[in-house]
């Protein structure tokens, strides 16, 4: 129930995120300024994400050599193939590899 | 009539092969529901509720850190949809009241793509192009997202396939970065999530991004 509850918020966030323009402010202009810094939300989120997702609440690091690699593996890639599907396909078998021979 | 079936011919073509790209973000998202620990239907829920691949990614791997944190940051990873949402406005205003409601529910990232090409078109064929892209893509998320969720127990736990998503955000992070400011950005949003990172609630993350964000508009007033 509370699970469902969160999942509907977002959804209804996620739709407000869509449509708020479109349905009430139309007409108005958006600051070149707002435009700039929505540009760059995406980049710090995702960033502060991976992070995230790396650490654990108590803020330590829970990165091993194999994760290590695996990441900047993935990084090169994905700047220089464009390709998820090939970025994450390349970098997890980096990753399952090390695994092996390091265990 | 032969016009009605081009566009819909036109648009499923266009959709489809967009759609390939976001099959390996299906997986990680069914892998996600899974390991969230709600009921699979319940995880699922979040494929037509919020409709959107990162913030249900987001949402599912950040809940069990707290309720408040996840939803936060799910709303902050759809903050871009503003963006879509104001470009598009101008050519909705010539749509039915019907089509300005309903039309932003399908606005994820491909559809916007795709639309943003046709928003010269008359208003009559580009609903129906919008349309049809966006039913198309739509329909497609649910059974893709429906049909791995079923299969993903299949995958043992032992394998560590979890790992894949913060991958899958690092590539969709590095593809987004298009100049040096927004490199360097990240790189202060990810130094000060690290070091925020035992604040209570996850609020390091927000944190983070917010020092990225600031960091940008300070290296672009520098620029000019």
């Amino acid at each position: 129930m509370t699970f469902f509850i969160v999942i509907l918020l977002v959804g209804l966030g996620t739709y407000f995120s869509r449509a708020v323009f479109i349905l009430v402010l139309a007409d108005r202009h958006i600051s070149p300024g707002v435009k700039l810094a929505m540009e760059y939300v995406g980049p710090s989120v995702l960033a502060a994400l991976v992070v995230t997702m790396l650490v654990t609440p108590e803020g330590e690091l829970v990165l091993g050599y194999a994760e290590l690699v695996a990441l900047l593996v993935a990084g090169v890639l994905a700047w220089k193939s464009r390709s998820h599907l090939l970025t994450l396909a390349v970098s997890m078998v980096v990753f399952w590899s090390l695994r092996m021979l390091l265990a | 009539m032969e016009q009605h079936k081009s566009i819909i011919r036109q648009g499923m073509q266009d959709a489809v092969p967009i759609f390939i790209p976001a099959i390996p973000f299906t997986l990680i998202l069914a892998l996600a529901m899974i390991e969230s620990g709600m009921p699979l239907w319940l995880g699922w829920s979040t494929s037509p509720v919020i409709y959107g691949g990162a913030a249900q990614l987001t949402l599912l791997t950040l809940l069990s850190d707290g309720a408040v944190a996840a939803i936060t940051a799910a709303l902050i990873v759809n903050a871009r949809h503003l963006m879509y949402s104001a470009a598009m406005a101008p050519t909705f205003q010539q749509q039915p009241i019907w089509f300005r409601w309903f039309g932003p529910y399908l606005l994820v990232d491909q559809v916007f793509a795709l639309a943003m090409l046709r928003i010269n078109d008359e208003p009559h064929r580009f609903r129906q192009y919008y349309l049809t892209v966006g039913l198309t893509f739509w329909v497609l998320w649910l059974f893709s997202t429906a049909f791995a969720v079923l299969m993903g127990p299949v995958v043992p736990a032992s394998w560590g396939l979890g790992f894949v998503v913060p991958l899958l955000f690092l590539s969709l992070l590095v593809m987004g970065v298009d100049r040096a400011p927004k490199a360097v950005a990240a790189m202060i949003a990810a130094a000060v999530a690290y070091l925020a990172a035992d604040l209570p609630h996850r609020s390091g993350l927000l944190l983070g991004a917010g020092a990225g964000v600031v960091t940008g508009m300070l290296l672009e007033k520098l620029r000019r």
